[in-house]
């Protein structure tokens, strides 16, 4: 019998005219660790969003264990056992562990006051039983993004779940901390919980889940016991067609060196080892030099000194054999360093701020007479760029109505758009699906075959293998290895130099 | 007087005149945890001191007049926070909004009330002081920390309560979370903006009682009497690092400096202007000195 039972689910979001969910019956059985994949706009966190009670439906309704219930809030959810760990988590970095996970559930002492030692004790005894190992009183800014992952989990089993929900869970995690996280769900469910993992990473679905529920354009497409289907077959439900996450990398000339980087160094206030420890790092034309790195080890300082947000306490960055250590980064831009950073909402674009508008901002005096648009030709110049990069919708709306995928096309579209010899980028496909990511990846290699020199930062260790030419990985700042991409390279292997289990000093 | 004397009794006159400074920034205090920017502090001191004065020449009772000037400050809170939570106004622009009311409202009241556009009046006993005859004795102590009207003490009591209530109660830890990550407060299935408004209703109460001491020791209105403190309130939440007691030492400098302004006036043969901007120059420079130190703990880190 479904341990959990969602009918009809139908969601109209009428600020955009979207509709999430259409007639959407989804089903998870007591004690099953249950897979709920599909593109991004599939409906997938509009359904979890409802079971969790942060949003309601226009229609249908949820039974648990054959009861029909109603989910008005978070907390009626948490009463009736269902938790959620976020994709972006919520945890307040200044508080402890156990601040963090008694919030809102507080032990008191005398009707009145907070009772620290119970509420430690407490959270000690939720992490003895289920077998973590982590200190509650330790803050929660100390901790690493898989610790935090932990901190979250806690938190649900502290208010007794038995349904967990979890949104996207390994999309900040290494492969070991990954694999870390799957134990700790095999052994929730064998004490008798029951789990829902969203993801689009269709290896970890035959990896953890029994069972698989695909949606796509927010309706479910498919619902499958694992064993019985393979990746292809899933991505084949999910795009609607047979997708090959391979990307085609052709051996490409390696050219001179345009962009070198010596022995930079990055301090940080109140920071006891610096962010950036004497990098090294050439990028020749014609060749993809790939940088992983977990969150936290230098990759966000390495994208802004590159940039030329932030200035180098100490070494060279040299452009075409000269100086550019002190430029700013409009003087990087006129020399013809182009950028698409990982925070495409805030640095990337401006979010009201029409298409167009963000499409020539970088190259609007092209468009100036007498210090006056000409909005005829920017506007040609818009639609013809979003034809080239199949940018659906007007030029002349604002980008944040955009989608997210589109939003980074636009931005794409932008930098490709300059005359330039090097492209920096960061995280360019996080959060998009496979539709994007593809035609992100071929516009990527497309101009690496036009010899462009092109610095990859990225999480994504998948999109780092099956791009980088070059492959550097960082930990606490420094580089620790430095590759060539060849297919010898595991993921186990540049999992290992990320988490500073291995280290060559090059 | 001896150089000591005129010390000692300018650190006690201190210890009276910070009152206002502690009432309006520990009550700033709550809202400023909760994540908001509370520059409604002034205003809201203005219209407790106006009502304490006015309830209390009325009743012909002090503890009317506190009490009818607290409930009228959290009144006037009260509109600002359903103002700026429930239909989503710039908290900045409804906090000078709430100012500029408060400033105006008060003076056509006063005119409306009394036929006077200037100072009004009242016959009003004094607040009570506190004496302790044994205590009186002890050097120091006796000097300094007695001899104050009750309102000082009851705002040193509230000082020691909030303690207590941001730092060992639920609702404390809460009010923290809302102002560190709201969200975050929001997926528990708490209300943000449930500990934001009980933040700005504190605020109201505290703004209240520091108007009430402003007026009741004169026994009488000025316009805009409050002139600025409840801005200074806010520097001391920020120079007191937005602890309690951090904004106990801050308002103890303002008292200070105010203090001295008072003694100047009469002692020193200085440009009456020059003195009594000297409280508003030491705000400048604590803002000065204290963006150094953070800069300067910063760079040592």
């Amino acid at each position: 019998m479904a341990y959990l039972r969602m009918r009809g689910i139908t969601k109209m979001y009428p600020e955009n005219n979207v509709l999430a969910n259409a007639e959407v019956d989804f089903e998870v059985r007591r004690n099953e660790i249950h897979a709920l994949v599909g593109e991004n706009g599939a409906g997938k966190s509009t359904l979890m969003k409802i079971l969790y009670g942060l949003e309601r439906p226009d229609r249908g309704g949820i039974e648990l264990e054959g009861r029909p219930v109603h989910i008005g809030s978070p907390l009626e959810a948490g009463r009736l056992g269902i938790g959620m760990v976020h994709q972006h988590f919520r945890l307040i970095p200044d508080f402890t562990i156990a601040e963090n996970v008694v919030l809102g559930v507080e032990p008191v002492r005398r009707g009145l006051f907070l009772d620290r030692e119970k509420a430690q004790a407490s959270v000690r005894a939720v992490i003895q039983e289920y077998g973590f190992s982590i200190d509650p009183s330790l803050r929660v800014r100390e901790l690493t993004v898989g610790q935090m992952q932990v901190v979250e989990i806690i938190k649900i089993l502290y208010r007794r779940a038995q349904l967990l929900i979890l949104d996207e869970p390994t999309s900040v995690l290494t492969a070991q901390q990954i694999q870390k996280l799957f134990l700790t769900l095999r052994h929730l469910r064998d004490i008798g919980k029951t789990v829902i993992i969203i993801t689009h990473k269709l290896g970890e679905v035959k990896e953890i889940s029994e069972r698989v529920t695909v949606m796509r354009a927010g309706r479910v497409v498919a619902v499958r016991d694992t064993a019985e289907v393979d990746e292809r077959e899933l991505s084949r439900l999910m795009v609607g067609k047979a997708a090959s996450l391979q990307v085609r990398r052709e051996p490409a000339a390696r050219g001179r060196a345009v962009l070198e980087l010596r022995q930079v160094c990055l301090l940080g206030r109140g920071q006891d080892h610096p962010l950036l420890d004497r990098v090294d790092l050439t990028v020749h034309a014609g060749e993809l030099v790939g940088v992983a790195g977990v969150g936290g080890n230098g990759l966000a300082e390495l994208e802004d000194v590159v940039s030329g947000l932030r200035r180098v306490s100490s070494g060279r960055i040299l452009h075409d054999g000269q100086e550019i250590t002190r430029l700013d980064a409009r003087e990087l831009r006129r020399r013809g360093l182009a950028y698409v950073p990982a925070d495409r909402l805030h640095r990337g674009s401006s979010l009201t701020s029409s298409v167009m508008e963000n499409m020539i901002i970088a190259s609007h005096h092209r468009f100036l007479r007498g210090g006056v648009l000409r909005r005829r030709q920017a506007e040609g110049f818009a639609s013809r760029l979003a034809e080239r990069f199949s940018i659906e919708g007007d030029p002349r709306v604002p980008i944040g109505t955009l989608s997210g995928g589109n939003i980074q096309k636009v931005i794409l579209a932008r930098e490709l758009a300059s005359r330039t010899d090097f492209i920096l980028f960061s995280e360019p496909t996080w959060g998009l699906d496979v539709a994007s990511s593809e035609f992100i990846y071929e516009r990527i290699m497309e101009i690496r075959g036009q010899g462009l020199a092109i610095l990859l930062l990225s999480s994504n260790l998948d999109e780092i293998l099956s791009l980088a030419d070059t492959l550097v990985v960082m930990y606490r700042g420094r580089v620790v290895a430095r590759l060539a991409n060849s297919g010898a390279v595991s993921k186990e292997l540049v999992g290992e130099y990320m988490l500073g289990l291995k280290e060559d000093r090059p | 007087m001896k150089p000591w004397e005129v010390v000692l009794s300018l650190v006690h006159n201190a210890v009276g005149i910070m009152t206002p400074f502690l009432l309006a920034a520990t009550g700033g205090l709550y809202t400023e945890l909760a994540g908001m920017l509370n520059i409604a502090l002034e205003g809201l001191m203005l219209v407790g001191a106006f009502f304490a004065v006015v309830f209390a020449g009325l009743t012909g009772s002090l503890a009317l007049g506190v009490a009818l000037g607290i409930a009228s400050s959290m009144l006037a809170a009260l509109l600002f926070g359903l103002v700026t939570l429930k239909l989503k106004a710039n908290v900045f622009i409804a906090g000078l909004a709430t100012n500029l009311l408060a400033s105006g409202l008060t003076v056509v009241l006063a005119f409306q009330l009394f036929k006077n556009k200037g100072v009004v009046r009242f016959e009003l006993g004094s607040l009570p002081v506190l004496s302790v005859p044994a205590l009186q004795g002890i050097p120091l102590l006796g000097g300094l920390l007695l001899g104050h009207n009750l309102l000082v003490y009851v705002s040193w009591a509230i000082v020691l309560a909030s303690v207590v209530v941001i730092y060992r109660t639920p609702f404390g830890l809460r009010l923290r979370g809302t102002g560190l990550n709201a969200p975050t407060v929001a997926s528990l299935g708490l209300r943000p903006q449930a500990y934001q408004l009980a933040g700005i209703l504190i605020s109201g109460f505290t703004c209240g009682l520091a108007g009430a001491w402003m007026t009741l020791n004169l026994a009488a209105f000025v316009p805009n009497i409050t002139s600025g403190r409840g801005w200074i309130a806010l520097v001391a939440i920020y120079l007191g690092n937005k602890t309690p007691v951090g904004i106990v030492v801050a308002s103890f400098v303002f008292g200070l400096s105010e203090a001295f302004s008072n003694y100047a006036q009469g002692a020193l043969k200085v440009p009456a202007d020059f003195i009594l901007a000297f409280p508003y120059f030491i705000t400048v420079l604590a803002m000065i000195l204290y963006s150094m130190w953070r800069h300067y703990r910063a760079r040592v880190r």
